[in-house]
């Protein structure tokens, strides 16, 4: 029986390998994409924020493990692109090429400082209390501020993280 | 609705407290308080350390041209770090606010590195 004439004209089929990391960032982007569904661009802005870390590796598994991001990318040694909700987060590391390269005066960044990001919990005590048993260092524990909760925790390299619990009164911009 | 927050430590806010908003970003700045005060964002650390501005941790805002953007805050008066560098992603150069906090303007050069999720 002869083949189908077309057959000639056709493309060979490749097999491509499963990618479940590019599956995954594509759902997220459409997910992303629908939730920006107001924004007449369809984009939303990711608030950025970028730390330094002195083990990337170490890192990656602290602010995944611990604090729930997920990682968009990695380009190890010096630098991986971290996402929680809305934000994204820089880790670069001191001394290497990049962000962490050396200032024209010879001034290298370096982890550390009081500047932080907060991440927002419904359970304070829980949530320090399951970090403090995984190992996690807790720089100040829980005290009451004008309407939150918070304690401060710290990432390998010593950058805080705060934790925060709205209470009465917390403004959430609508 | 503010989905992400970022707290800076600053010497001069009326009131030791404000709360900026730009896009999906929050930013709270604080002054540092002594202990006992209502604020509890500031406040010393149990061992007595005080929270202070500086650092090199930071918030990053995407301009389309960093170098236009960094001639009009030049000439407005604020103090930078460093000079443009061209990173892996994009262009970048780190300002300071009164308090010496870095802030950095980031120009992307890559898709990827944009700040706008598709």
């Amino acid at each position: 029986m002869a083949g189908d004439p077309l057959d000639a004209l056709r493309l060979p089929v490749v097999p491509v390998d499963p990618r479940p990391e590019f599956a995954t960032a594509l759902h997220r982007r459409i997910e992303a994409t629908i939730e920006g569904g107001a924004d007449p661009g369809g984009r939303r802005d990711s608030p950025t924020v970028r730390y330094f870390v002195d083990d990337l590796e170490l890192a990656v598994a602290f602010y995944c493990r611990q604090l729930g991001f997920e990682e968009e990318l990695r380009s190890p040694p010096a630098f991986a692109m971290l996402y929680r909700g809305g934000l994204r987060l820089l880790l670069s590391v001191p001394g290497l090429p990049g962000a962490g390269a050396a200032l024209s005066d010879g001034t290298v960044p370096a982890a550390g400082g009081w500047n932080r990001i907060t991440v927002q919990v419904s359970d304070l005590g829980a949530a320090l209390e399951a970090l403090s048993s995984a190992g996690v260092p807790v720089r100040a524990g829980i005290t009451r501020g004008i309407a939150v909760r918070q304690a401060l925790i710290q990432d390998p390299s010593g950058n805080l993280v705060e934790l925060i619990e709205p209470a009465e009164g917390y403004h959430e911009r609508t | 609705m503010s989905t992400v927050s970022v707290r800076y430590i600053v010497d001069d806010v009326d009131a030791a407290f404000a709360m900026l908003t730009r896009g999906d970003l929050r930013l709270v700045l604080v002054a540092p308080v002594p202990a006992g005060h209502p604020g509890g964002g500031s406040r010393p650390m149990p061992d007595g350390t005080p929270q202070r501005p500086g650092g090199w941790n930071r918030f990053m805002i995407e301009v389309p041209d960093v170098a236009a953007a960094a001639e009009k805050l030049r000439a407005a008066g604020v103090r930078f770090r460093n000079e443009i560098v061209a990173g892996v992603g994009g262009k970048q150069v780190m300002i300071e606010d009164p308090s010496g906090n870095p802030v950095e303007l980031f120009e992307p050069i890559r898709p990827e590195a944009r700040l706008a999720r598709q």
